[in-house]
């Protein structure tokens, strides 16, 4: 049932059966699509570049071994954002993680906005008031919100690249201050509003940021950068796990 | 025609092929994103509002609407324009891509901010690209979605139920740490823990709360920021540029 070949059962506004919808084929359309415009763009890029190549005195093979490190340095980050995106499959679906989580967002980001989402229609993410219709009003506002970014990209990027300086004006301690401010502010109140909710919420939040600072605290130490890399997906599972056994307790 | 000339030609055509498929790709992936939702609210046969659905973007608008613009900003001095297109539409940015750009100019050894520095990292992230969308294909579409059809339903109903304090307690940690701005932290603590103190006593609140805790910290933090560090924009040190794999 939970398999993308499975025909889709009735969409009921109010079932928490999330999965029914979330893995329906129109959905994995859309994801395929999504890897499909990725990888005709990958080969227009090369294309390009080894027709370019030549005239500023790059060899192919220097093209291709910089094909090949680039591939070989992503393997590292991509199997942790796939630790990641596991985890959060039985919330929003394979298509939708493929998706927001795999590819465009990232797990903060769009956990935090289908949260902020379902707390606009007075429900709450992952819980019984969490119905396919609070899923499909979430995933609108992930997806449009990840828009934003891409329409941003579209506009901005030639206006930078025409050199606009009205842009490069803009006061570089704001850039610095503010947006990430506003990021942590928004990670930290959508935490510590969980925190009321039930002792097993305080469980989830506190294990998860004692593993994580754990980590990072451990990464320093050793000097190994690739553990901050699976800090995350690390920190997540394990402490899903820890809040499972509360839940037994 | 002198060989000045002919290197600006091909670069020029490189740049011309790029930016414009670029922008064509984006635009559909744009779309097949945004045909997701559309299916689910128009055709799907679920309840859901449009009115739900501005109010839901206008909360999130209000979090996230500075970042929208600030983070392409942020990453085009470093990316180059070709490279926006295709950075914007597989993520992990920080995290994965710049990273695999680096490492291949300094396999080949040339420097960033060159042409063949460019060019190395436009072949860099295809790389990285066709790594991501086979790992993310095989172990999260194939292996990921069995995985979940097989664990038993009350593990599927914790991960539910708990996914959001779960993902925040690290995602915090881990903003605090790469944000490298304890004084912007401290705000947002103190901001947040009054903020969920009111809504937890006056309900109707809560539905604005992220979002007066968002900008209420955001101008605190600007307000209260060392000016030592921070005062002009001459003085803020390049090295003090945020790493974090935060957005």
């Amino acid at each position: 049932m939970n398999f993308p070949a499975a025909l889709p059962t009735a969409a009921d506004s109010n079932s928490t059966d999330i999965l029914a919808v979330a893995n329906s084929p129109v959905l994995w359309a859309c994801a395929i699509g999504v890897f499909l415009v990725i990888i005709v763009q990958s080969v227009i890029y090369m294309k390009a570049a080894r027709i370019a190549a030549p005239h500023v005195g790059m060899s192919q093979a220097e093209l291709k071994t910089s094909f090949r490190a680039g591939a070989i340095s992503a393997l590292g980050p991509s199997l942790a954002v796939v630790m990641v995106a596991v985890a959060l499959l039985t919330v929003f679906g394979t298509p939708a993680v493929l998706v927001r989580i795999g590819l465009i967002g990232s797990v903060s980001y769009e956990t935090a906005a289908a949260a902020i989402a379902a707390n606009t229609a007075g429900a709450e993410l992952g819980g019984p008031t969490y119905t396919q219709a609070v899923f499909g009003l979430a995933l609108a506002a992930m997806s449009l919100g990840g828009a934003m970014w891409m329409i941003a990209t579209l506009i901005l990027t030639p206006l930078l690249k025409k050199g606009d300086s009205a842009l490069r004006k803009v006061n570089p301690a704001i850039m610095l201050v503010v947006p990430g401010a506003a990021m942590v502010a928004a990670f930290m109140v959508l935490g510590i509003g969980e925190l009321p909710k039930s002792w097993i919420h305080v469980v989830a939040f506190a294990s998860s940021a004692a593993i994580m600072a754990a980590l990072m605290v451990i990464a320093k130490k050793v000097n190994r950068p690739w553990i901050k890399e699976w800090a995350l997906g690390i920190a997540i599972i394990l402490s899903l796990a820890i809040t499972y056994a509360a839940t037994r307790l | 025609m002198t060989q000045a000339a002919e290197i600006h030609q091909a670069l020029g055509a490189f740049d011309k092929t790029t930016s414009r498929w670029g922008r064509i790709t984006m635009i559909i992936g744009l779309f097949f994103s945004l045909a997701a939702p559309a299916y689910l609210v128009f055709f799907a046969g679920l309840d859901i509002e449009i009115a739900g659905i501005i109010t839901a973007f206008a909360a999130l608008a209000a979090v996230f609407g500075v970042i929208w613009i600030v983070e392409p900003l942020t990453y085009f001095p470093i990316l180059g324009a070709s490279s926006m297109y295709q950075a914007f539409m597989i993520g992990n940015i920080s995290n994965k891509l710049l990273p695999a750009a680096m490492i291949a100019q300094a396999t080949i050894g040339v420097k960033p901010g060159t042409r063949k520095g460019e060019l190395a990292s436009v072949a860099a992230i295809c790389g990285a690209a066709t790594v991501h969308l086979a790992s993310l294909f095989i172990f999260v579409g194939l292996l990921g979605t069995w995985l979940v059809s097989v664990i038993p339903t009350d593990i599927v109903q914790t991960i539910q139920f708990y996914i959001l304090p779960t993902v925040m307690g690290a995602v915090v940690v881990q903003a605090i740490v790469s944000q490298k701005a304890p004084r912007s932290a401290l705000i947002a603590l103190v901001v947040s823990v009054i903020v969920v103190s009111v809504a937890f006593f006056f309900k109707p609140f809560g539905l604005f709360s992220t979002a007066v805790a968002v900008i209420a910290t955001a101008v605190l933090a600007w307000v209260l920021r060392d000016r030592k560090t921070l005062g002009t924009p001459e003085d803020v040190p390049v090295d003090a540029t945020p790493e974090g794999p935060v957005y």
